[in-house]
C-alpha cells in the first residue's frame, strides 16, 4: 500500500516536471509569434496583417507544448490511479488530493478545447495556472501526502466522488473560460496577430461556461443530497455552500447578460474574471471559513 | 429577447392602470431581472463573508470599520428581510417573465416567419451565395434536401418570383429555460414547505436501552438498543453507529443501524446518527410505591468542580424528595485526571444526594463512591449502579418537500442541458430564378455575434459545396471588417 502511494507521488513529480516544461514551451510559442510579428512589421515598413507565417521553430514549440501537456496529463492520471488503488477511492478528500485531481482535469479540459477550436494560445494562461496549482500542492504539509482514512462525515464514497468531481469539472472549465477572457481583453481593439480572433475567444469562453454552469448546478444539488444524507439537512447556509452559490450566481449573471442583453466581448470577459475570482475564493475557502466543510486538512 | 411591448400608458389611463402597467413593465423587464440577480449575488457574498475571517481582516486593516464589521457579523443575512424579499421578487419576476415570453417563443417554434428580406441576407455577418444550373423549383428541392440532410426542418414560402426559405434545428431546445426557471421557483417553494410542514431535531439524545418519543404531532418513538464506536490510535472517532428501533403507537415498525451518512428512513421521517456520549444506568427504589425505577442518564451536560473535566449529570427524583448528582471518572490523560479530587477509577461512579425543598427527613448532602453492580443507600433511597452506558445523539427530520427538490434537480439540469447543448440554429434564405434553367440561392444564418452558430452554418455550406459541386461564395463580413468589430 505504502509503495503505491510513493509510486503515485513519483508520478506526480514527473507530471510536475512535464507541466513546467509544457508551460515554458507554451510561453515560448506565444513569444515566438510576438517576435515574428515584430520582424514582419519592421520588414514591411507598415501595418501588416499577418496570416499564419509563424516560423518553424515557433510551430514546433507549439507541438512540443501540446505533447508535454499530454505527458503531464498522463503522469497525473497514473498518479491519481495509483493513489485511488491505494486508498480504495478517488483522491478527492483533502486539499492535496483535490488539487492534484484539479490539475489533471484542468489540463485535460484545456487540451480538449485546444483540439476543438484548433488554438493553442489559451494554453499560455491555463498552463501557468496549472503550474501554480502544482506549486501549491508541493508547498502543502507533507503529512497530507499520506492516505488518511476518511472522517465519518465523508464516508459516502459514491456521493463524495461525484459531488467533488463535478466541482473539479466546473472549476476547470471556469479556468479555461477565464483564460479565454484574459486573452480576449488583450486581443480586443488591438490587431494582435498571434492571438485568435476575439470572437473565437469570446465563444470559447462561453462554451466552457456552458459546461461549467450545469456542472456547478450539479455540485450544488449533489452537495445538498449529500448534506441531507450526512447531516440531515439539505442546505445549512454553511459558508462553503454559500460561496459555491455565489459563484453559481455570478455565472448566472454572465449567461443572462449574454443571452438577454446581448453582451459580448469586454463586458462579458470582465464578468468572467469576477466569476473566476469567486471560484478561487470558493476553492481556497477552507483558509478563511469555519463551518462544516473545514476538513480540507489545511486549517 | 421577447420583452413584449406593452402599450404605453395613454393620457386617459387611470392612475391605477398606470401603476399596474409600471409594475408589469418592471416584472417583464429583463434588465430589472439582471439587477435582481446581481442584488441577490451581492447579498449571498455578504452572508458568505460573514462566516469567514474576511470582515475581521478588514476591521484590523481598515481604520474606522470595526463598528461596521461588528454589525456585519451580527446580521443574519439568510433570515433577513432583504434576502427573503429578493427571493420573493425573483420568484414573481420569473413567473411573470415566463408567462410573458411563452406565447412568443411557442410562436417562433411552431409558426416561425418564413419570409425574409434581401437586406437581412446582405447585411448578415455571414452569408452564402450560389448559382445553380436548375430551375427555381428544382433548386428549392435541392437546397431543402441539403438542409434536411443536415437535420434542419425546412419551411418555404413563395413570394412572386422568389422562394423564401426558413430552416431550423433544435427548435425545442429553446424551451429548456422554462423547466430551469420553474425549478428555481419550486426550490424556493420547497424551502417554504420544508420550513412550515417539516421539522428537525438537531440533538435528539437517547441513552442505550431507552425509548424516546419524537413528538411533533407524531406517534413515533425511537428505542436505542445498542451503541458502538471504534477509535483510531489518534483518539478520534473512526466510526460510530447505533442500533435503533422505530415504534409507532408503541409497536415496533422498523429497525436498523444508523451511522453518519447512513440514516434510517421510516415513512417520511429520517433518523441520522450525529454524535454520542457517555450515560449511566442506575436503578433506585421509589420510597412512596416501593417500585424499582430504571434510570438511564446521559452524562456530560454538567460538570462538577471535584472532577472538572469528567462527565456528570444531575436529576431531581421528585417522589423521593432528593436531587441526585452523578460524576463519572475522567479517563482522558490530557485532562490530568490525577489532579481530580474524587480520584475515581474506571468502573466507579460518585453519587451525591441532596434534599429537594420540602424534604424534612434529609438535612444535609450525603455522598458515596460505588462500583459497578453495587447498591448503596443514600438519603433513604437505595441506588444500584447497574452499568455504564452510552447515549447516542440522533437527528430526526421530516421534510415533506424532498420530492419537490428531487423533481427540481432534474428540471434544473435537464433544462440547462436542453438550452446549452441543443441551441436553436436558424438559417434564412431566398431562392430566385435567374433564367428558365438557372437560379440563385442566398442563405444566411441567424447568428449575430454567435461564433458557434456561424461555424455550424459554415459546415452546412461546406456540405453543400461537396454535394452540389457548385461554386459557393461564402462572405464573412466580420472577418473583412477586421477582427475588432466584435466589441459591444
Ligand atoms: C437566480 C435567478 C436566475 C437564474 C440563476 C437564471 C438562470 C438562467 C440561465 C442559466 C439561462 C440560460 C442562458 C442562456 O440561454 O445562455 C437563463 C435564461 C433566461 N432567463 Fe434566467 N435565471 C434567473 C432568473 C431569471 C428571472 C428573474 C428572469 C425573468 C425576468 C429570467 C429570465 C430569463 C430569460 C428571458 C432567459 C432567456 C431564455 C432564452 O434565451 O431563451 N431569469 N436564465
Amino acid at each position: 500500500m505504502e509503495g503505491l502511494v510513493r509510486l503515485s507521488f513519483y508520478a506526480f513529480a514527473a507530471s510536475s516536471i512535464a507541466l513546467a516544461a509544457a508551460t515554458v514551451c507554451y510561453l515560448i510559442f506565444a513569444f515566438g509569434w510576438i517576435r515574428n510579428r515584430g520582424t514582419a512589421l519592421a520588414g514591411a515598413g507598415g501595418p501588416t496583417v499577418m496570416i499564419d507565417n509563424g516560423s518553424s521553430f515557433t510551430e514546433s514549440m507549439g507541438r512540443f507544448a501540446t505533447m508535454l501537456a499530454w505527458f503531464a496529463v498522463a503522469f497525473q492520471g497514473i498518479s491519481i490511479a495509483l493513489r485511488s488503488i491505494a486508498a480504495g477511492r478517488l483522491p478527492l478528500s483533502n486539499m492535496y488530493e483535490f488539487s492534484k485531481t484539479f490539475i489533471f482535469i484542468v489540463l485535460l479540459v484545456y487540451l480538449i478545447f485546444e483540439r476543438w477550436y484548433g488554438v493553442k494560445q489559451v494554453g499560455t494562461v491555463v498552463l501557468p495556472l496549472a503550474l501554480a496549482m502544482a506549486g501549491y500542492v508541493w508547498a502543502l504539509p507533507t503529512r497530507l501526502r499520506e492516505v488518511d482514512p476518511l472522517v465519518p462525515a465523508l464516508q459516502n464514497i459514491p456521493l463524495m466522488t461525484i459531488h467533488v468531481s463535478m466541482a473539479i469539472i466546473a472549476y476547470s472549465t471556469f479556468a479555461v473560460s477565464f483564460a479565454a477572457a484574459v486573452l480576449y481583453l488583450i486581443a480586443k481593439d488591438r490587431n494582435i496577430s498571434w492571438l485568435p480572433k476575439p470572437a473565437l475567444l469570446d465563444d470559447l469562453a462561453y462554451r466552457a461556461v456552458t459546461i461549467g454552469f450545469p456542472a456547478m448546478t450539479l455540485v450544488l444539488i449533489l452537495g445538498s443530497v449529500w448534506a441531507y444524507r450526512a447531516w440531515g439537512t439539505y442546505w445549512q447556509w454553511d459558508p462553503k455552500e454559500t460561496a459555491a452559490l455565489f459563484t453559481w450566481l455570478i455565472y448566472g449573471v454572465y449567461l443572462h447578460t449574454r443571452s438577454l442583453r446581448g453582451w459580448r466581448g469586454t463586458r462579458s470577459a470582465v464578468v468572467l474574471l469576477v466569476g473566476f475570482a469567486a471560484v478561487m475564493f470558493t476553492y481556497y475557502g477552507n483558509y478563511f471559513f469555519g463551518g462544516l466543510h473545514a476538513y480540507g486538512g489545511v486549517r | 429577447m421577447a420583452n413584449v411591448s406593452v402599450p404605453s400608458p395613454a393620457a386617459q389611463q387611470s392612475p391605477v392602470d398606470v401603476v399596474v402597467d409600471r409594475i408589469w413593465r418592471f416584472f417583464v423587464s429583463v434588465k430589472a431581472a439582471i439587477w435582481e440577480i446581481v442584488f441577490l449575488t451581492v447579498l449571498v457574498l455578504i452572508g458568505t463573508l460573514r462566516g469567514s475571517s474576511v470582515p475581521q481582516w478588514i476591521a484590523d486593516h481598515v481604520p474606522g470599520t470595526s463598528g461596521l464589521v461588528e454589525r456585519w457579523y451580527a446580521w443574519d443575512v439568510w433570515h433577513s428581510l432583504p434576502f427573503m424579499g429578493i427571493l420573493t421578487l425573483l420568484a414573481v419576476a420569473i413567473t411573470i417573465c415566463t408567462a410573458n415570453r411563452a406565447p412568443g417563443i411557442w410562436q417562433s417554434i411552431a409558426h416561425p416567419t418564413v419570409t425574409t428580406t434581401r437586406g437581412f441576407l446582405r447585411n448578415a455577418e455571414l452569408s452564402a451565395t450560389m448559382d445553380l444550373p436548375e430551375s427555381r423549383e428544382a433548386a428549392v428541392a435541392t437546397i431543402s434536401a441539403e438542409l434536411r440532410g443536415a437535420r434542419y426542418r425546412v419551411l418555404t414560402e413563395e413570394r412572386g418570383s422568389e422562394t423564401h426559405v426558413y430552416a431550423d434545428r433544435f427548435r425545442y431546445g429553446k424551451l429548456g429555460t422554462f423547466p430551469f426557471h420553474l425549478a428555481l421557483i419550486t426550490v424556493l417553494v420547497g424551502g417554504v414547505v420544508g420550513a412550515k410542514w417539516g421539522f428537525r431535531e438537531n440533538a435528539f439524545l437517547v441513552p442505550e436501552g431507552v425509548t424516546r418519543a419524537v413528538e411533533h404531532g407524531t406517534a413515533v418513538s425511537v428505542r436505542v438498543d445498542d451503541f458502538q464506536e471504534v477509535y483510531r490510535e489518534t483518539g478520534t472517532a473512526k466510526e460510530f453507529r447505533s442500533s435503533i428501533a422505530i415504534l409507532e403507537n408503541g409497536e415496533e415498525v422498523a429497525a436498523g443501524s444508523v451511522s453518519p451518512n447512513h440514516p434510517l428512513t421510516y415513512g417520511d421521517m429520517v433518523f441520522y446518527q450525529s454524535g454520542f456520549g457517555q450515560a449511566v444506568h442506575i436503578d433506585w427504589v421509589d420510597p412512596t410505591t416501593g417500585q424499582l425505577v430504571e434510570e438511564r442518564l446521559p452524562l456530560g451536560e454538567f460538570q462538577s468542580k471535584n472532577n472538572p473535566d469528567a462527565a456528570a449529570a444531575v436529576i431531581d427524583l421528585v417522589p423521593a424528595g432528593v436531587q441526585l448528582t452523578i460524576v463519572a471518572p475522567d479517563s482522558d490523560p490530557r485532562n490530568q485526571p490525577e489532579l481530580d479530587l474524587l480520584k475515581l477509577r474506571s468502573g466507579q461512579m460518585y453519587l451525591q444526594v441532596s434534599p429537594l425543598p420540602g424534604n424534612t427527613a434529609l438535612t444535609t448532602k450525603v455522598e458515596s463512591v460505588i462500583n459497578q453492580g453495587e447498591t448503596v443507600e443514600l438519603g433513604g433511597v437505595p441506588f444500584t449502579f447497574v452499568r455504564e452506558k452510552r447515549f447516542t445523539v440522533l437527528q430526526v427530520a421530516r421534510n415533506p418537500a424532498i420530492p419537490l427538490f428531487i423533481a427540481s434537480s432534474f428540471l434544473l439540469v435537464g433544462g440547462l442541458a436542453c438550452t446549452f447543448y441543443f441551441p436553436h440554429r436558424r438559417i434564412r434564405g431566398i431562392i430566385a430564378g435567374t433564367g428558365p434553367e438557372t437560379s440563385q440561392v442566398m442563405l444566411a444564418p441567424m447568428a449575430r455575434r454567435d461564433w458557434s452558430a456561424a461555424r455550424s452554418f459554415t459546415s452546412v455550406v461546406e456540405r453543400m459545396r461537396e454535394h452540389l459541386h457548385a461554386p459557393i461564395v461564402l462572405v464573412d463580413r466580420e472577418q473583412s471588417e477586421a477582427a475588432t468589430s466584435t466589441g459591444e
